[in-house]
């Protein structure tokens, strides 16, 4: 390639992306429990005011849930509407994926390793998934329209990169007891990066407890 | 030729579909022991007033159990369990089912899920036993309550459980009942009158027997503590009995267990092929099992109940009532796992067509250490002592009072 051509591939490329990182600024989102303590796993979804704000083409990667030590890992995954999840079985025993969630209803019959093609999940809201051998495993995919989502790290947080303009931004977790109206803000995004609290005001559900890890396990 | 070409094609994909429908698996499990005991005591396995699985006369390195496992998955419904094993202590079979049963789990569309099983399986009442083949990762020995369950009881018939999955809808229990009838368990009750409570992972196999053929007894054969009886699992009146239970489970944090169980077995059938009859028993179950965070396991349960029998249409029948209760408390660190466990149990013969009347009353305190060096082999260090006194002792020429001690170091293999 000349070094003519090469430029111009450069500025083109350069056109093409710098309009869209020129109007994306970042929102910071930290999640804590009432005393401060931050919390991991929090599903943070920032959804714009107009719905045209959505790029529709977007791709939608494919994401993973798997099944290890008689667990779903992640135990909580959010993906946007249209995306296509394979399930891999990582243990030694079977599994027998299913959930009759009202987003998606559907079951893998038994198996082991990769036998079952990506589910795609094409209707937002949580799914929640479970296995019909081992019924202390209990997962969540949490399905949304808008392409701006994350899922909160050990520190609590969170980084969006958001178009400017006006969001509802939200956060859900399996486990949170406040009220759903509590755990909403709008927030209007105008080039200047912004950071928003949310602090729980009730208490966690307890985490379930795994039992066992491997084959040898079969609860009496 | 293209006709059989065509058939050999279609059985090929039937095969397939066949093989890719059915997913099964065999499983070997060894335990080996060294076991060092003290008691004055035979074995009630070997008709005296023991009660312990190993005495005096058979200690040193034993065979904990050979397991032979099945797991059959067909068509995503249907489950086929297996489980046989082989204890090398002279059984009728070298090697015995302890359980067999197919299982009905269509997967939940909604929060209720139905299962049912037939065959010949364990109620669930166990909070102990948590791994295949009726075994406990706490401990070698179980709860005096368990081990008796393993000994006396199986479901031999059908059982219907409905579950609703309330975590499933963002709930925090899910709910469970079920319901069994069942047949050819009509002596079960025997042992528990005869030897009392015992501390034993012996399981009786389906058609096999507990204990040695002889006596302990002066009145002969047949009215030892456990006398090698054989066919226990027999069905002498044609009287289906049946159980009914209650399940709850708090994100498995807290489970909660109940049954009530009646064999409603005819009292007055004698079965002389076996030396035996049909003895009347039954009993109330609780059990609570609390895991409050990832190392700690609590759990509780009391099992209480009677049992009657009327040989030959004596003036007044047998009843012997019976219970017990544990409580055990286990710890894990890594690889490591400390369990201790103190068991309570009490057995009193109420009315009696004899001048005899049976009775035991006692303690056991347990602690045991597991160590997993890899997913196919672990090692178990336990120290039980039992302190009972066993009126069925005196019959036997022995104190009534007994102190039995007994250290076992366990290997398991997952071969």
């Amino acid at each position: 390639m000349s070094g003519r051509s090469l430029a111009s591939v450069m500025a083109r490329t350069l056109l093409l992306v710098l309009p869209l990182a020129a109007v994306a600024t970042e929102l910071r989102v930290t999640v804590a429990l009432a005393d401060g303590t931050p919390l991991a796993d929090a599903v943070v979804v920032a959804d714009p005011a107009s719905s045209a704000a959505v790029d529709a083409r977007a791709r939608r990667p494919r994401a993973v849930m798997d099944q290890r030590n008689l667990q779903f890992v992640p135990e909580i995954l959010v993906i946007r509407t249209g995306t296509s999840v394979e399930f891999p079985n990582s243990d030694q025993v079977l599994h027998q994926v299913y959930s009759f969630s009202g987003a998606k209803k559907f079951q893998l019959s038994l198996y082991a390793g990769r036998q079952h093609d990506p589910v795609v999940f094409d209707k937002p809201g949580l799914v929640v998934l479970g296995c019909n051998i081992h019924d202390n495993m209990i997962g969540y995919i949490y399905v949304t329209d808008s392409p701006w989502f994350g899922r909160s790290d050990a520190h609590g947080a969170v980084s969006l990169d958001l178009p400017d303009g006006s969001y509802t931004v939200s956060v859900q977790h399996p486990r949170i007891t406040d009220a759903p109206e509590s755990l909403r803000t709008a927030l209007t995004v105008a080039a200047v990066p912004l950071t928003h609290a949310f602090r729980l005001q009730r208490p966690l559900k307890a985490a379930p407890r795994a039992h066992g890890h491997d084959k040898r396990w079969e609860d009496y | 030729m293209r006709r059989r070409a065509s058939l050999t094609a279609l059985a090929g994909m039937l095969l397939l579909g066949t093989a890719r429908a059915a997913e099964q698996s065999v499983e070997l499990s060894l335990d080996l022991r060294l076991v060092d005991t003290a008691t004055a005591q035979a074995s009630f396995l070997y008709n005296g007033g023991g009660k312990l699985r190993f005495d005096d006369a058979h200690d040193g390195l034993r065979l904990g159990g050979l397991r032979l496992g099945y797991r059959g998955h067909f068509a995503d419904t249907w489950h086929l369990y297996a489980d046989a094993y082989a204890y090398g202590d002279h059984d009728v079979h070298a090697i015995d089912l302890t359980e067999l049963h197919l299982d009905w789990r269509p997967v939940p569309g909604s929060a209720l899920r139905h299962t049912v099983k037939l065959g010949a399986f364990y109620p669930a009442i166990s909070l102990e036993h948590r791994m295949r083949g009726w075994r406990s990762p706490y401990s070698l020995t179980p709860s005096a309550i368990n081990g008796w369950v393993g000994e006396e009881l199986r479901t031999i018939g059908v059982e219907y459980d409905l579950e609703w999955l309330g975590q499933q809808r963002g709930r925090a229990w899910n709910l469970g009942l079920d319901a069994a009838a069942f047949g050819w368990n009509d002596p079960a009750g025997v042992i528990v009158a005869r030897r009392g409570w015992a501390f034993s992972d012996r399981q009786t196999t389906l058609f096999g027997r507990l204990g040695q053929p002889g006596s302990g007894s002066p009145f002969g054969p047949g009215h030892g503590p456990s006398d090698g009886r054989v066919l226990f699992y027999r069905d002498l009146d044609h009287r289906a009995g049946y159980y009914a239970g209650f399940s709850a489970d708090r994100h498995g944090i807290l489970e909660v267990r109940a049954l009530h169980y009646d064999n409603r077995a005819d009292p007055t059938r004698q079965a002389p092929e076996i030396n035996d009859g049909a003895w009347d028993t039954v009993f109330n179950s609780i059990g609570l099992r609390w895991t409050p965070d990832a190392h700690w396991t609590a759990q509780w349960q009391r099992l209480q109940g009677h049992t009657t029998i009327n040989a030959g249409g004596a003036p007044i029948a047998s009843t012997w009532a019976f219970a017990a209760d544990y409580w055990l408390a286990s710890v894990q660190a890594g690889r490591h796992r400390l369990t201790a466990r103190t068991d309570r149990f009490w057995m009193q013969q109420r009315t009696s067509s004899f001048f005899f009347y049976n009775h035991d009353d006692g303690h056991a305190l347990l602690l045991a250490w597991s160590f997993e060096i890899n997913p196919r082999l672990s090692v178990i260090a336990e120290s039980l002592r039992v302190g009972s006194t066993l009126e069925f002792r005196r019959l036997i020429g022995a104190p009534e009072d007994a102190v039995e001690r007994q250290h076992q170091l366990g290997l398991r293999f997952e071969l």
